[in-house]
């Protein structure tokens, strides 16, 4: 099995071993580049400009190992989605394009006390009262409207704003990467345009593929971990998608623009101009790093604040308190962020921006940077899937710091684009199918978001996990499938 | 000449033609209009923007960007798009080497800004420099450009 290859037009890749493929290093590649799938997933992903993609990623300065493609990897821009990539934080670089427009996007679940049982016959009523209570969609608002000086004191303290003000009690923030607060936050690094874009949506889900998702847990795959995150079959929980909205999106364009500016001479090394990054140790690396941390704080606040917002909703639906309710978080995973972290490569500690875009940290039980909560079981990871095939949590495998830089899939990823899925589906019968046959109710605000998200549209969620369970990346641990789902 | 949307896994690629560098600079815009609602309704007012840059690319790219930025902060999606006019360098600026001196390019366009709250619109996140291309063809211009969904 070692000695056979993968034939994908202008590119072979030879298999290491079950489920992992490698593109060799050739021409100015840093660094070979590997393809963490099946064949069946590596058959989807040869479909499109994946594998080109993580080829060009290779091209970074300071590449370290290899670029690596999860299992859910698709054509992105850049950096596919669905890429790690660690580069040296001393003679490498970071790449804003590598992180992707949305920094921090991400996704969080928190759990409730009700069964299945409980909330069946109420399924409208509640996604009703989500859908008219959490800002969605093209100008919607947000949870709250704030100023200049609001959006920097978010930038700087994230979830610990949402605190003070209300918003969040302190068991959220134990349970949060970083607890809710990226240290190296620098607000006067984003710019004022980026802030005058995220101070009206501050809480608020945004369009897309994000939404917010009640579900109801299936299965239990390991018994112990599921208890340590608190989750048995028939469970109440609720998932929540989103990102750092247009503040993220417009730091990150502002960035691109400065490295094109200042630092044309890496960037003309680069296959692809969306790959652009600046060199480590400049002023320009420093200054991303700081925006990118304000941004990722950002992220956090809002989605914090549609959750604190969620409990409210339970609250007038079940005419309980949220606490009796038991509605406490779960964990918060980003799948779209750089991060400074200390890796062993080689024998040797070494410091490296790790990137995952379309991917999630996922380290494994006794890692110190794993919060005490979770610190013996592994680093909850959540992986959402489409509307109609539910969604996973894992927690961090055991081998996933020597395979992946401490990384795992993030989703089902696409493997259609939105265009052909307008012209398969249409919305409203998706919709209708979803509520008549699997008794999901789905309410948004566009019928194109409907059929852009069918569960058509994406890989299956079942091969990706499968996939990060058998390489011991990410663990399975239980699966959801949707009750209610509110999207822009 | 016009645009055409065509099809990227995760996101919208748009490409348009126009008789002048004008004209395809429009047509990328309505195009981006297109990406985020299939029906336009016709309400709104029109505005102009200027924007420059130290490129002909780049000043297509900070356009867009400066669209989208609108987009958010007006809470009105731009449609409709005129470009008034594109100015080039001039010789003393395109000689100059000035780091500090305003960039040498510079677009002055209107748009039709319908309000939010009247579409069925979907956010297109950002514009990329993914695959893009600006070329002078034969006939005029062509650009491809792909948006973040």
């Amino acid at each position: 099995m070692s000695n056979s290859t993968f034939e994908a037009g202008d590119i072979t890749l030879e298999q290491v071993r079950e489920f992992v493929w490698e593109i060799p290093q050739k021409g100015d590649m840093h660094a070979p580049a590997r393809v963490l799938a099946s064949e069946a997933l590596l058959e989807e992903i040869r479909e499109d400009k994946t594998l080109e993609q993580i080829t060009n990623t290779t091209h970074l300065p300071g590449i370290t190992n290899y670029a690596i493609c999860m299992p859910d990897g698709h054509q992105g821009y850049g950096f596919p989605v669905g890429g790690v990539g660690a580069l040296d934080a001393e003679n490498g670089c970071i790449s804003p394009g590598a992180v992707g427009y949305d920094i921090n996007c991400g996704v969080r679940m928190m759990r409730t006390n009700l069964t299945y049982d409980e909330l069946q016959g109420r399924e409208e009523e509640l996604v009703d009262s989500l859908f008219a209570n959490i800002p969605s969609g093209l100008g919607g608002g947000g949870v709250v409207e704030a100023g200049v000086d609001t959006v920097d004191e978010i930038l700087a303290r994230g979830v610990d704003w949402a605190l003070e003000n209300g918003h969040a009690v302190e068991d959220d923030l134990l349970h949060c990467e970083d607890e809710g607060m990226r240290e190296g936050a620098d607000p006067e690094k984003v710019s004022q345009k980026a802030k005058d874009r995220g101070k009206n949506q501050i809480g608020s889900l945004g369009s897309g593929n994000h939404f917010l998702e009640v579900q109801r847990v299936t299965d239990v795959f390991d018994d112990e971990v599921g208890e340590a995150y608190g989750l048995e079959a028939d469970q109440i929980v609720v998932l929540i998608h989103c990102g750092s909205r247009g503040l993220g999106h417009q730091t990150c364009n502002d960035y691109l623009r400065k490295i094109e500016q200042q630092h044309q001479g890496l960037l003309n090394q680069l296959p692809d101009k969306e790959l652009a990054a600046a060199p480590a140790g400049s002023q320009l690396a420093e200054d991303y790093y700081g925006a990118m941390n304000a941004a990722i704080n950002f992220a956090w606040v809002n989605r914090q604040l549609i959750m604190h917002r969620t409990r409210r909703v339970f609250e007038r639906v079940f005419d309980r308190s949220w606490e009796a309710m038991d509605m406490h978080l779960l964990y918060d995973v980003a799948h779209n962020i750089a991060k400074k972290e200390t890796h062993t490569v080689a024998g040797d500690e070494r410091e490296l921006y790790v990137h995952r875009k379309g991917a999630t940290r996922a380290f494994p039980a006794g890692h110190p940077e794993v919060p005490a909560a979770y610190r013996d079981v592994g680093q909850p990871v959540i992986i959402p899937g489409s509307m109609g095939a539910g969604s996973y949590v894992l927690r961090g495998g055991k081998h996933s710091m020597d395979l992946t830089f401490g990384s795992t899939a993030h989703g089902a990823g696409r493997l259609m684009s939105r265009t052909q899925a307008k012209n398969e589906f249409w919305g409203g019968d998706v919709q209708d199918e979803l509520e008549d046959q699997q008794q999901i109710y789905v309410k948004a605000q566009s019928g194109a978001t409907v059929a852009e998200e069918a569960p058509g549209v994406y890989k299956d969620v079942d091969e990706v996990v499968r996939v990060s369970d058998a390489l011991g990346i990410g663990d399975k641990v239980a699966r959801t499938f949707p009750v209610c789902n509110i999207k822009g | 000449m016009g645009f055409e949307l065509r099809d990227h896994t995760a996101d919208v690629a748009v490409a348009a033609t126009g008789e002048s560098l004008d004209g395809v600079f429009a047509a990328v815009a309505d195009g981006l209009a297109a990406c985020s609602t299939d029906e336009i309704p016709d309400a709104g007012e029109r505005f102009s923007l200027t924007v420059a840059a130290e490129s002909r690319e780049a000043l297509l790219f900070d356009y867009l960007d400066e669209l989208i930025y609108l987009r958010d902060v007006r809470a009105e999606l731009p449609v409709d798009h005129r470009v008034e006019s594109i100015s080039g360098p001039t010789v003393e600026s395109a000689n100059g080497d000035d780091p500090t001196a305003d960039p040498p390019w510079e677009v002055t366009a209107t748009a039709r800004g319908v309000p939010l709250a009247e579409l069925d619109a979907r956010e297109v996140k950002a514009v990329t420099y993914s695959e893009m291309r600006l070329e002078n063809v034969a006939d005029g211009w062509e650009a491809y450009v792909v948006f973040d969904i």
